[in-house]
C-alpha cells in the first residue's frame, strides 16, 4: 500500500466509520484526568507521566483491535517505515483527525519522530506555574502509552516518549519512537 | 450448512473461547476414533480423515481445542515456511468436516469446523472478529484484555451474536 493510498484510507475511515464526539469533551476529559493525577500524586510529575503512559498502554492494547477492524488491514507492515506511515496517516487520522508529520529518521530506520502540528488533547492548556511542571510534566504522555500498547499487540516492542512540547515553550511537539525489537510468535506450552 | 464448533485462540496460544453446536435436525455421524491422535501426528496428516470427527466423540472440548490448535499452529507455520510470511492457509477438509481458519495481525486465531459442503468462511470469520469480538469483547471496558481460560469472553451479547450469526451463514 502506498503512502497516498494510506492517506486516503485514513480519510475514508475518519469520514465513514468513526463515531464522532465533541472535541472539547475529549480535551476537557483528558485535562481532568491529568489534573486529578497531578493532585493525587502531589505534583510528582515523573509519576504522573508514568501513570499516563500506563493508562495509554492499556488503551492501546484494545485500541489496536478497533483500529484493525475499522481499517480492514490484513497484512503486516513490511518494515518500520511503513509502520510509521500507518500510525500517522491512518491511526492518528482515524481516532483524532490529525496527521502528525514523520521526521528525523535515524540512519538504521529504527527511530523516528512524530511532529504534532496540532494536538487536540492540549487545546486550552497551560501548564501550572509551579516551576516544576514546565520542566517535568509531559502533558500528552498518554499518547506514548497508546502507541506502545498498540504496537506490542502487533509484535513490535517500541519505546515512545516526548522530547519536545509546545506547552513547555518548545517550538514543536515531538514524540520519539524507537523500535526495540520484533516480538516472536509465542509457542504453545509443551504439556506432553 | 452445519457448523460443528468454533474456537478462538489468543496470541498466547490459549483457547479463549470455544463453542459447540449440537444440531438436532442434522445429527453428524458419531464415529469412534480410529486411533488416538496426538497434536503432532494430526498436523502431519491433515489431508487424511484420521483426525477426530467433529462431533459426537468422547474427546472433551478442552482436548479438542488443544488438538485443533496443534493442527492450525503447525499448518500455519508450514505454509509460511513454504510460501513466505504473507501467505496463510484458509481451510482444509477431511472426509467428514472442513476446518476454516482466520488470523488477525494481533495473532488472534478464529477457527470454525463445519460440514464439507460449506464454502470458504474466511470473510465470515473476519466479520465475527469485526462485528462481534471487537464490539462486544474488546470494547467492553470491564472485560479483561487477556482471557486465560476463556473467562473474559463469557459475554452474553457475544454469545447471542455468534449464535445468530452462525444461523445466517449460507
Amino acid at each position: 500500500m502506498s503512502s497516498t493510498s494510506r492517506a486516503r484510507l485514513g480519510e475514508e475511515v475518519w469520514k465513514t466509520r468513526t463515531d464522532k464526539i465533541n472535541a472539547e469533551l475529549v480535551t476537557l476529559t483528558y485535562g481532568s484526568v491529568v489534573a486529578q493525577l497531578c493532585k493525587d500524586l502531589d505534583g510528582d510529575y515523573a509519576e504522573v507521566n508514568k501513570q499516563l503512559d500506563k493508562m495509554g498502554y492499556n488503551i492501546g492494547l484494545r485500541l489496536i483491535e478497533d483500529f484493525l477492524a475499522k481499517s480492514n488491514m490484513q497484512q503486516k507492515c513490511a518494515n518500520f517505515r511503513d509502520t510509521a506511515d500507518v500510525i500517522s496517516k491512518v491511526g492518528f487520522k482515524m481516532f483524532l483527525n490529525i496527521t502528525p508529520t514523520i521526521a528525523n529518521w535515524s540512519s538504521d530506520s529504527k527511530q523516528f519522530s512524530l511532529m504534532f502540528d496540532e494536538n487536540p488533547l492540549a487545546d486550552f492548556v497551560e501548564l501550572p506555574d509551579d516551576g516544576k511542571a514546565q520542566a517535568e510534566l509531559w502533558y500528552s504522555n498518554m499518547l506514548c502509552g497508546v502507541i506502545r500498547g498498540a504496537l506490542e499487540m502487533v509484535q513490535m516492542q517500541v519505546d515512545a516518549h516526548f522530547v519536545n512540547d509546545v506547552l513547555r515553550g518548545h517550538d514543536t511537539t515531538e514524540m520519539r519512537i524507537s523500535l526495540v525489537r520484533y516480538i516472536d510468535d509465542e509457542m504453545p506450552a509443551d504439556d506432553e | 450448512m452445519v457448523v460443528f464448533s468454533f474456537f478462538i485462540f489468543d496470541r498466547h496460544c490459549e483457547c479463549i473461547y470455544l463453542r459447540q453446536w449440537l444440531d438436532a435436525t442434522t445429527p453428524s455421524p458419531a464415529q469412534p476414533l480410529s486411533r488416538p491422535v496426538t497434536a503432532s501426528s494430526a498436523a502431519t496428516n491433515t489431508t487424511s480423515a484420521v483426525e477426530k470427527p467433529p462431533a459426537g466423540n468422547k474427546l472433551s472440548m478442552a482436548e479438542q481445542a488443544k488438538l485443533v490448535f496443534g493442527v492450525i499452529f503447525s499448518l500455519r507455520n508450514m505454509v509460511k515456511k513454504l510460501c513466505g510470511p504473507d501467505d496463510s492457509f484458509l481451510c482444509y477438509r477431511t472426509g467428514q468436516y472442513k476446518l476454516h481458519y482466520y488470523e488477525t495481525i494481533t495473532s488472534l486465531r478464529f477457527v470454525m469446523l463445519t460440514d464439507i459442503r460449506t464454502e470458504n468462511l474466511k470473510s465470515s470469520l473476519h466479520q465475527i472478529y469485526v462485528n462481534l469480538y471487537v464490539e462486544y469483547v474488546v470494547k467492553n471496558p470491564l472485560s479483561p484484555v487477556e482471557h486465560p481460560g476463556g473467562e473474559g469472553v463469557n459475554n452474553e451479547m457475544f454469545e447471542l451474536g455468534i449464535d445468530s450469526f452462525v444461523r445466517t451463514i449460507p
